[in-house]
């Protein structure tokens, strides 16, 4: 087909009102906006790719380049959401993308010539039809965002000075730390979405415990002298990036510690600094994406994935800790790429590993610095380890 | 009764199956020599031996381009490779599935309830309509004459070595083949397929295109532009377009190659002494070759460039046509409009634009 400019944009706009439709009602349907997120980042860059480049040059479109321009697409999709930070499963988000393709095929080879007598010489004009499509998916991105904006969380505003806690939050909302707002005895998590941002918490028996309650976000958080675990999550979703976390002086807490939220979807701990604690990052039962974190002075591990964990350890830096530097454990299943361990001290009950498979466990290694520990990497306990690369 | 179609051709019998998406078989009257849409289009196609469409799936009679014939073929044969084809653009209908379609298609439109068996010789502009040669007076009247007749170029006719490559006929030892376009080049592999040594006389070297024209000249992406041309322009640009061309492929390069090393397939400036010569030179062109058209335009004093009348965009012809009446071309006398207006996409072009004409007026 010889679309005209205006003939590709109203087929796609068209062929996207259902699945836009589609994406609302799965929103409302998972109380989550990814759908309508995604499907109006396909839009848009359907549309940027329609005047920029396919017109130019495509001045006819055989129907097998769906395949590639779709694909295309797609990539560029997945690029920018994670480039925009939308945290969408990522086979939900195929499965809607795919659907969004196929539609559009249906829609352009079968529904539009049906529908409009003229529609392959008039090079995909719709007519009236395209003109309201672009009013629909209008309405429909309109009132997404105007219901979007009207949703958003209250933002509470933490002055500066010293709070007592424990500060418990109980109700969705954004709290904002002011320059020098400090929570003394910990916080405590009692609602779903809820954000913390750029607030110090001192003391308390967990610095932040987050437990049974999904999407909280911890962005610019620093934790110190927690009597337990500096972040402590359990049978929830976490993502918290840009953290500080001080466990110096505490033999026996961990860091961070996620543990039994495999039912709950993936968390993401990103660009952390961690010091001391018996372990940096620790998580049982659940899944995970542990990157750009750097973890020192631990007195048992430095990155722990164990207890049937799953999830991916991806350029973190490990230094001078005691006992393993990173370890995936009894019956996880870890990817391990270009992480940095240094300088692991052995323990009284590990003679000093960079990285450890144990029990059970599965774990790919590619391109990780492990060479400058005692024993580089170990295995035991029936694991496997793949290593296609330097490791 | 206020609409006519003048033609029972395949243009016509197009036509006429886009009118039916609004109106009944009593509402329409179609004049033509023959019941048979496809009687003069199937006697070439079996004269040049022809057993695979030039077009593609759009290339049906039916006024939309879904369900088009490799969808049937698909469905028919129980087979996805028609469909994926088409995807590919590889898709061609044969000969005969394209017939059978029309006749399908004739049997269930109610095409013989409209059809009166008659010539029509003149068509008169009246007020409010048309009358066309005593038969009656019609608002909205489409012209599809079909093409004016064989052409041969002068210098050959009386020669008794000579047949148009669209009469029957057999293959001498030695065949001359004249022309440059999709029949000539079915004659090649014909001769070749005979056992002849052929001798291509050709002015130009055949262009090589899937399609009749570039593909943007199917849809407003290329038409728009050309609908601003001016008419010197315009007509430069027809005679570059509908220079002959045939499509690409290992189907029609590899015998002749193969001949040409045997030295039975050669190119010549001139006809010599091949036993038999085939004249695939098409058709005579221009309206002026058509009576009818010739008439209208004499008597309406209608613009005209070169070989051309003018028409709008839409193939109605500007001067006859307001918001009570309504005179289109189509087929290759539409070719002002669309390029390709002599094949099926090119019918239902015309087709399309006249429907909407016929719509727009509200007292059709």
């Amino acid at each position: 087909m010889s679309y005209t400019l205006r003939g590709r944009i109203e087929s796609r706009l068209a062929a996207l009102l259902p699945l836009l439709a589609a994406a609302c009602v799965l929103a409302l349907a998972l109380h989550r906006w990814w759908p309508v997120e995604a499907a109006a980042l396909m839009l848009g860059v359907g549309l940027a790719l329609d005047a920029q480049a396919y017109h130019r040059l495509l001045p006819y479109q055989p129907g097998w380049v769906a395949v590639p321009l779709g694909a295309l697409e797609l990539a560029l999709l997945v690029l920018l959401m994670r480039w925009a930070g939308i945290a969408a499963p990522v086979e939900p988000a195929v499965a809607l993308f795919v659907a969004g393709w196929l539609l559009a095929q249906l829609l352009g080879h079968a529904g539009f010539p049906l529908l409009r007598l003229g529609y392959a010489e008039d090079g995909g004009e719709l007519g009236r039809v395209g003109a309201a499509a672009a009013v629909g998916v209008g309405v429909l991105l309109a009132a997404a965002g105007g219901t979007a904006y009207a949703l958003r969380p209250p933002v509470v505003h933490l002055s500066a000075g010293v709070h007592r806690g424990p500060l418990v939050i109980a109700r969705r909302e954004v709290l904002v730390g002011d320059p020098g707002a400090i929570v003394r005895g910990g916080i405590v998590v009692r609602a779903d979405g809820v954000t913390i941002k750029n607030v110090s918490v001192v003391g308390g028996d967990y610095g932040v415990v987050v437990d049974g309650y999904d999407g909280t976000k911890l962005d610019r958080v620093s934790v110190s002298g927690a009597k337990l675990d500096g972040i402590h999550v359990r049978f929830a979703t976490v993502m918290i990036k840009d953290c500080s976390v001080d466990m110096l002086g505490n033999a026996y807490g961990q860091g961070i510690d996620i543990s039994y939220t495999m039912d709950h979807g993936m968390n993401m701990i990103e660009g952390c600094n961690l010091v001391g604690g018996m372990e940096g990052i620790a998580t049982h039962s659940s899944m995970s994406d542990i990157a750009h974190n750097t973890i020192t002075h631990t007195t048992l591990r430095g990155i722990a994935m164990t207890e049937m964990s799953m999830g991916t350890i991806t350029q973190n830096e490990v230094r001078n800790v005691t006992g393993v530097g990173i370890v995936c454990n009894d019956h996880s299943m870890c990817e391990v790429e270009r992480n940095t361990v240094v300088g692991t001290r052995p323990s009284p009950v590990s003679r000093g590993v960079g990285f450890l498979a144990s029990y059970l466990s599965e774990a790919d290694l590619k391109h990780n610095e492990l060479g400058a520990n005692p024993v580089p990497v170990a295995v035991l306990s029936n694991s496997i380890l793949r290593r296609p690369g330097r490791s | 009764m206020t609409v006519a179609l003048v033609g029972s051709g395949l243009a016509g019998f197009t036509a006429y199956q886009t009118l039916r998406v609004e109106l009944e078989p009593e509402e329409i009257a179609v004049f033509g020599t023959d019941v048979d849409p496809a009687a003069a289009w199937r006697r070439r196609a079996a004269a040049i031996r022809q057993r695979e469409m030039r077009s593609e799936s759009d290339g049906h009679c039916l006024p939309r381009s879904f369900p088009g014939l490799a969808f049937r073929a698909s469905a028919r044969r129980r087979s996805p490779v028609p469909l994926v084809a088409s995807f590919l653009d590889r898709f061609h209908p044969t000969v005969d599935e394209f017939l059978a379609h029309v006749e399908q298609l004739r049997e269930r439109s109610g095409w013989e309830r409209s059809v009166r068996e008659t010539r029509v010789e003149r068509v008169r502009a009246t007020d409010g309509g048309f009358e066309l040669d005593g038969h009656g007076t019609f608002r909205h009247v489409l012209l599809a004459p079909g093409h004016p007749g064989l052409n041969v170029p002068e210098e050959l006719r009386g020669d008794p070595r000579v047949v148009h490559a669209y009469e029957p006929h057999d293959y001498a030892d030695t065949v001359t083949v004249v022309g440059a376009g999709l029949a000539a080049a079915t004659e090649w592999l014909n001769a070749l397929g005979a056992g002849a040594e052929v001798v291509s006389v050709r002015r130009r070297e055949p262009v090589r295109q899937q399609l009749n024209v570039p593909r943007a000249y199917f849809s407003r992406r290329g038409l728009d532009a050309f609908h601003e041309l001016g008419p010197a322009e315009r007509t430069a640009r027809l005679r570059a377009l509908l220079a002959p061309s045939y499509p690409r492929g290992r189907a029609w390069d590899e015998p002749v190659g193969r001949a040409a090393a045997e030295g039975r397939f050669r190119v010549e400036a001139s006809v010599n002494g091949s036993a038999q010569v085939i004249c695939a030179t098409g058709f005579r062109r221009g309206f002026r070759s058509d009576p009818l058209l010739a008439r209208l335009v004499d008597d309406h004093a209608l613009e005209t460039a070169d070989d051309w009348i003018v028409v709008d965009a839409d193939a109605t012809v500007p001067a006859l046509t307001d918001e009570t009446r309504t005179l289109a071309l189509a087929g290759v006398s539409a070719q002002w409009a669309f390029p390709a207006a002599d094949t099926l996409v090119g019918a239902k072009y015309a087709a399309h634009g006249f429907l909407r004409r016929v719509r727009s007026c509200r007292t059709r």
